[in-house]
């Protein structure tokens, strides 16, 4: 993996090199003052030293409504998308962990076609970041689950090649680049806080803690819309007026009422049973991926939570039970 | 190149060729799939299940009645319950649907082979059993002793009465039925007024070696589970057909969730075995 260094004054350049890979996002706030990955036209726009975004990445994958089919006339059809080339620039490695987990989810058997063309055509850029209070990943210098990665030193960025696209992004931006005295270990520079350890059945005991989660979540489904690594969809048709229609899927929420619905019963009727249901499915995986925790601790659950629920609290109190 | 591989969110077209009424909300439908359907639902074990499109409501999972026929067409009992049914319900000969599948994991016949089978139903549950009985009884000297015991809340609930009635005769199989209560004027006799463990519980028959399969509400299970336990069937041997809301078939859309399983793609035929501390799955 060649290093190369990049002064902060040649940022603007390099931001013109990436274009040539595709339309060029990154994180940017709105007039309104949410932090966001959204098209990046001039430099000015961009927040490089931001901490999250308020919707992850996976907006870019996984849009928030998307149409599987249409119909008409006794016959179906996949929707003739071609999705754009797009440089995701500036994405922390929880964020590209995220993006990691849904590759193992919508790739693998049964590859979802929406999903994987829009994948092929996402070249992805990281940057190293500094952890804040509500962070807890593990790793927040890792160069993983990216095309190149910038690492933040005094005075500019390491750059790395991480895939064969980093390879043509190096090559394109060659000029731009100065040999560097690269830190030995540049993981060395934030340590993360670490996602807890999964053990299914400590985090899913009796705890008193779980039921005081449930007094006070509002069932919001703030928490998972958030979330990089929640995927759950609802599917629906809409037929139009003139015959035929369309179906979409959409973003659902296990923390609604509805998800655990069947004819004349609920498995999942409570608040409680809810809250359990999400944070098992996300500490301890589900079929095909069990044992995969797909928390990679970027803090979002955190910070958006109207009523502060923070599960390293359940976390803490579980470790002490474990420790002798 | 490879061949594209078919989107698997694209149904294959198929028209409604008839349907039967069954009891006032559940009915029998045949469907037809395109041609280009027939090699992938020619693979269907009994207890599998396809998504069925209806124009204008969405899709819902249906286990089939039957194994594909000859001319590939499907058999679905559909109780009108919801959106989508309610709408398959109002549809005419030849009205043009959409199927996908077959999909989830079917009951494991080749391991069911040269045991006896105890075929346990209780209301619409008779449904995906009703699949699994005639691929039995299609190769009646594959297995073992057969016995189906079919539960509904009344006479005029039960579905395929006569059909089963006229199976049992041909000695192929045993039959018990039995209603939750039996009003006094229609004056039908010939079966048993109780719930469906109360039938299983006069049953004489050789438990270790049984495989038994369960459908029915959910409530059903739970007893079921403990009564055949009792009598002596494996926790592995007790075959359980699940419900859920299964939107996509391929275990992505998280709808049909038990506990860390998904009931399209790791079921919808659980062992009891599997599920005993799942505190959702029943």
């Amino acid at each position: 993996m060649e290093k190369s260094f990049l002064e902060a004054t040649q940022l603007s350049s390099f931001l013109e090199t990436l274009r040539l890979f595709g339309e060029l996002h990154g994180p940017t706030v709105t007039d309104a003052g949410v932090t966001t990955f959204a098209p990046i036209a001039a430099p000015s726009q961009l927040r490089i030293d931001y901490r999250r975004t308020q919707i992850p990445p996976k907006k870019y994958l996984l849009p928030f409504r998307e149409q599987l089919l249409s119909y008409r006339e006794g016959r179906y059809a996949e929707p003739a998308e071609a999705p754009p080339a797009i440089v995701l620039f500036a994405l922390h490695p929880c964020d590209l962990a995220g993006i990691a987990y849904l590759d193992l989810v919508f790739l693998g058997e049964n590859t979802d076609p929406g999903y994987a063309a829009r994948r092929a055509r996402l070249t992805l850029v990281g940057i190293s970041c500094e952890p804040d209070d509500f962070c807890f990943c593990s790793a927040p210098n890792s160069e993983a689950n990216c095309d190149a990665f910038l690492t933040t030193i005094k005075g500019g960025y390491i750059f790395s090649a991480v895939t064969a696209r980093g390879e043509e992004i190096a090559a394109a931006a060659a000029d731009l680049f100065s040999a560097a005295d690269v830190p030995q270990s540049l993981a060395a520079l934030h340590p993360g806080t670490g996602v807890a350890p999964q053990d299914p059945e400590l985090r899913f005991s009796d705890n008193p803690l779980w039921q005081k989660f449930a007094d006070t979540c509002v069932s919001c489904g703030a928490c998972s819309v958030c979330c990089p690594t929640c995927y759950c969809f609802d599917v629906r048709e809409y037929p139009a007026l003139n015959g035929g229609g369309v179906r979409i899927r959409e973003w659902d929420n296990c923390f609604f009422a509805s998800h655990g619905e069947v004819a004349g019963a609920n498995f999942r009727p409570t608040r409680l049973d809810r809250l359990r249901y999400r944070f098992l499915h996300k500490y301890c995986g589900f079929t095909p991926l069990q044992g995969i925790t797909s928390c990679v601790g970027c803090g979002r659950c955190k910070a958006v939570c109207p009523v502060g629920i923070d599960l390293r609290e359940l976390f803490s109190v579980a470790g002490g039970e474990m420790s002798p | 190149m490879s061949e594209r591989v078919r989107d698997m969110h694209l149904p294959f077209a198929a028209r409604l060729l008839e349907r039967h009424e069954l009891t006032e909300d559940t009915a029998l439908f045949r469907i037809a799939p395109e041609e280009a359907a027939l090699p992938q639902l020619s693979r269907f074990v009994p207890g599998q299940f396809v998504q069925i499109s209806v124009p204008g409501a969405g899709e819902v999972p249906i286990s089939p009645a039957d194994l594909p026929g000859g001319d590939g067409a499907l058999e679905l009992c559909v109780r009108r319950v919801g959106h989508v049914t309610e709408l398959l319900h109002q549809q005419l000969p030849g009205a043009p649907l959409g199927i996908r599948g077959p999909f989830g994991n079917g009951f494991p016949m080749e391991e069911m082979s040269d045991h006896p089978v105890l075929l346990l139903a209780g209301g619409l549950g008779i449904a995906p059993l009703r699949s699994l009985l005639m691929h039995l009884l299609r190769h009646r000297d594959r297995f073992g002793e057969i016995t189906l015991m079919y539960g509904a809340r009344q006479p005029k609930l039960m579905l395929f009465r006569e059909e089963m009635a006229a199976l049992a005769a041909r000695g192929e199989m045993r039959l018990y039925l039995t209603v939750d209560f039996a009003p006094e004027t229609n004056g039908i006799q010939s079966c048993a007024v109780g719930l469906l463990p109360d039938l299983l519980k006069g049953f004489r028959f050789d438990a270790p070696a049984t495989y038994a399969a369960v459908c029915g509400p959910p409530p059903l299970y739970r007893c079921l589970i403990a009564d055949l336990e009792q009598a002596g069937v494996a926790p592995g041997r007790i075959m359980l057909s699940l419900e859920r809301r299964m939107r996509c078939g391929v275990g992505r859309c998280c709808h049909c969730a038990i506990g860390q399983k998904l009931c399209c793609v790791d079921g919808p035929v659980f062992r009891a075995g599997e599920l005993k501390d799942i505190p959702e799955a029943l």
